[in-house]
């Protein structure tokens, strides 16, 4: 290899890749791919919640312990529904509640859930037509447990319970070992008549799935005793609390609507955030060498050997290489956790690297990366040529990060609410935001003349950039100690000294 | 053969001319004096040569070929100031500049601890730019200059800076690679350097050419000076510009005396003998470098 603009390129590669911060940028993905799944398995739910009841008539804690588990079949059934969608398993059973997809799942058909046999039976079913690499149900963890309630307690009355309960709650750390209680509910006898209070001791706010739990049954049993204290005959009050509304639910099957316009961009909006992250290292570290090669007065010593264009372009190169290493390396440690692990983020990467199995999807995100970190690239290059310091470099690189930078946060938003809205199309022609717009819309589907013609309007650009910003290198890489200020940047663009 | 010639070159910077219509032939294996004071144009004239600047008229030719990157294989460039990548090592920093000189890898190495170990760096030869001190620095950047065994060697004021320990091993590396047939071209405004190394030598002024020619030529533009040691005054001999009176003892008197233009020592003692002026000293003082460089480029500027 003797060709000039190679060997500078190899240079300012080695360079870089002799910094610190080079090794650290690159291993931050790879640790945040390992410790993911750590930390996934840290920020689950902790751990399903234990409830005592303390019911002195022993009529309302039966009810709500029925309907706590009621509730939680709901969620088994509505599981195992998206799970037979998602598997495409309907066929194993079309007449089950689960292979019905489209409603509200109602008391009575949860009732017959359970009596057919609950998930074991409906897992059982599904086998049938399940594919031999099929994943395992999951069933959810129930979100509370009743605990027994010591017989010390449950004979108190609440003015005992107000001192006893709280230090239930959460015990201190001395009492590790006890079980702990995350509620304590009292029902008095009365609670019927309305006069003596429902209580909950908890050590924090009540989540609000137990209150609708305890507030539904417990107006049921108020409305019986209601209805029967009208006169109204007990079996026509018990058919009274059956009534309840049949609930159709209209939404996408898994991974389509809203969804997968969500699962297909993260992969794009991932690679638009990475071109904008190694970019902003790698021309940072860029500016750091080419201002290095003017406050050391070296640039003379290397301009006798290469032309200021060879240097040109061999610094572009060599930044460009940077980068794409850090992202290859990132992408490589991304595709070797969607598959080659299991767990959290590897459910997550593998749809979203679908859209890379489409060849012109996959060509036009390689182009608009490309062509991003030239555009960019170049401007970092001019800035280092033009600044004698590093301090000098910021004055300049503030406001052009600023510009380039900050619309990404709304890009982002923008492409998930809906990728073909007027004002994201029109990010997408303005070549400064073309490659992160483009980047971030790609796996939502853009119609392939809009790729074309932005593809073609941002070449365009950079072609006019390199020209114009190459004059401003040129020109600026012997006048170390002058500072030039816009005009007399337009006047080196135009060409005009 | 000429190893540079510059023909009508001119160079300007905007408003400001920095060199005015240059012509001036540097032959081949000579060492070459390229003298001016500050803002002279030395160093654009320079940089014009290695095409690191265009001029804006005029011709340049370098080893018979116009000037380009396609000549670093045979030039060597030295700039007044020096700097090096920090974190290379000083053996990787050679090798890279000999590579860039079209050298391959293994020769650009090889050269390059032959020189480090010439300069007394061998030890260091894998101790990064920041570490060197200041000095070894220097050696460093004069060994990127010549790793490639340059035809033509340029050197942009290649004392400055250095200590006189250095100063003296640069004067040794430019007559060794002198002897080894290298054309040098070396810009300075130390003229003592001048005088001990330069076979011929320009002298710029106001970025024109006040001066070409070898340092006999160029103390001859100077009138001639002697020290006369006399009873009476020699104001009045033919060819005596002016006197000055310097001390005296016993009756006799030191005289500085300045002949005009063009004058010759020899008629002047010819005509003191025919006239029978007694002399007790007749002493030519040849002019230093110094005093033609102030005679001409001072003049010069003075008028600039």
């Amino acid at each position: 290899m003797s060709n000039p603009i190679l060997l500078v390129a190899a240079r300012e590669f080695r360079q870089i890749a002799n910094t610190r911060s080079f090794w650290v940028t690159l291993l931050i993905l790879p640790l945040a791919l390992a410790i993911g799944p750590l930390a996934s398995h840290f920020m689950e739910k902790p751990h399903t919640e234990t409830v005592m009841l303390i019911d002195p008539s022993g009529q309302a804690a039966p009810a709500i312990a029925e309907r706590i588990e009621l509730e939680h079949q709901r969620q088994v059934l509505q599981s195992l529904s998206r799970y037979s969608e998602s598997h495409d398993l309907d066929r194993a059973d079309p007449k089950a509640a689960w292979a019905a997809h489209d409603h509200y799942y109602s008391d009575q058909e949860v009732k017959a859930f359970i009596a057919a046999g609950g998930a074991k039976r409906a897992e059982a079913e599904m086998q049938r037509a399940a594919a031999p690499d099929t994943k395992p149900f999951d069933e959810p963890d129930p979100d509370y447990r009743i605990v027994p309630t010591p017989a010390a307690i449950g004979a108190r009355g609440p003015a005992d319970l107000a001192r006893i309960l709280p230090r239930l709650i959460n015990p201190p750390r001395k009492d590790h070992g006890a079980e702990p209680l995350d509620y304590a509910v009292y029902i008095p006898a009365d609670f019927a008549s309305g006069r003596a209070p429902v209580q909950i001791w908890s050590d924090g706010g009540v989540a609000g799935q137990l209150m609708g739990v305890l507030q539904d049954t417990l107006t049921r049993a108020m409305r019986l005793h209601f209805l029967e204290a009208q006169g109204v005959r007990p079996e026509m009050a018990n058919a009274a609390q059956l009534i309840a509304p049949m609930i159709a639910v209209n939404r996408p099957s898994p991974g389509k609507g809203h969804e997968q316009v969500i699962i297909r961009s993260i992969l794009p909006l991932l690679v638009s955030y990475l071109l904008l992250m190694s970019l902003m290292l790698s021309g940072s570290w860029m500016l750091q060498g080419t201002v290095e090669e003017r406050s050391n007065k070296l640039i003379e010593t290397v301009l006798a050997c290469v032309s200021p264009n060879q240097l040109m372009y061999g610094k572009l190169i060599g930044t460009v290489a940077v980068g794409l290493t850090m992202v290859a390396v990132w992408v490589a440690c991304a595709i070797g956790a969607a598959f080659a692990t299991q767990g959290m983020i590897a459910d997550f990467l593998r749809p979203a690297l679908a859209p890379l199995s489409q060849p012109s999807v996959a060509l036009a995100m390689i182009y608009y990366f490309f062509a991003g970190y030239i555009m960019i690239s170049m401007i970092f290059l001019t800035i280092g040529a033009m600044s004698d310091s590093f301090r000098d470099a910021q004055s300049y690189l503030s406001p052009v990060m600023l510009v380039i930078a900050m619309p990404f946060a709304i890009i982002a938003q923008a492409v998930l609410r809906d990728p073909s809205s007027l004002g994201v199309r029109i990010m997408s022609w303005i070549p400064i935001y073309t490659p992160f717009t483009m980047l971030a819309r790609l796996g939502a589907g853009v119609p392939l003349w809009e790729v074309i013609g932005c593809g073609v309007t941002l070449a365009t650009f950079i072609a006019i950039e390199v020209v114009m910003l190459g004059r401003v290198f040129r020109a600026s890489l012997l006048g170390a100690g002058s500072k030039p200020g816009l005009a007399h940047i337009a006047r080196l663009m135009r060409g005009r000294e | 053969m000429t190893a540079l010639l510059l023909d009508g070159v001119t160079k300007d910077f905007g408003d400001k001319r920095a060199v005015d219509d240059l012509s001036f032939a540097v032959r081949d294996g000579e060492v070459f004096g390229f003298l001016g004071g500050n803002g002279a144009g030395k160093t654009t004239s320079l940089r014009m040569v290695l095409d690191i600047i265009r001029p804006t008229s005029g011709r340049i030719e370098i080893l018979g070929r116009r000037p380009g990157r396609e000549n670093s294989a045979d030039l060597g460039f030295l700039p007044e100031e020096r700097g090096l990548y920090r974190t290379m090592t000083a053996l990787e920093t050679i090798t890279y500049f000999g590579r860039l000189k079209g050298m391959t890898r293994g020769d650009a190495r090889g050269q390059g601890k032959v020189l480090l170990d010439r300069f007394g760096l061998g030890g260091s030869a894998n101790t990064k730019i920041e570490k060197l001190s200041k000095g070894m620095a220097q050696k460093v950047q004069l060994a990127t200059a010549v790793v490639n065994a340059p035809k033509l060697l340029i050197l942009d004021e290649p004392f400055s800076g250095l200590d006189p320990v250095n100063q003296g091993l640069l004067e040794d590396e430019i007559r060794t690679l002198s002897e080894r047939g290298s054309t040098i071209v070396f810009s300075t405004h130390v003229m003592q350097h001048a005088e001990r190394l330069c076979d011929r030598l320009l002298l710029l002024a106001g970025g024109r050419k006040a001066f070409e020619g070898t340092q006999d030529e160029a103390r001859a533009t100077l009138p001639a000076r002697l020290t006369l040691t006399s009873r009476g005054t020699p104001a009045g001999l033919p060819g005596v510009a002016s006197v000055t009176q310097a001390g005296g003892r016993d009756g006799w008197t030191d005289w500085d005396v300045r002949l005009d233009p063009g004058g010759d020592p020899g008629d002047l003692l010819q005509a003191c003998t025919e006239r029978g002026f007694a002399l007790r000293r007749f002493e030519q003082s040849r002019p230093s470098l110094h005093d033609v460089f102030i005679h001409i480029v001072g003049g010069e500027e003075a008028q600039s």
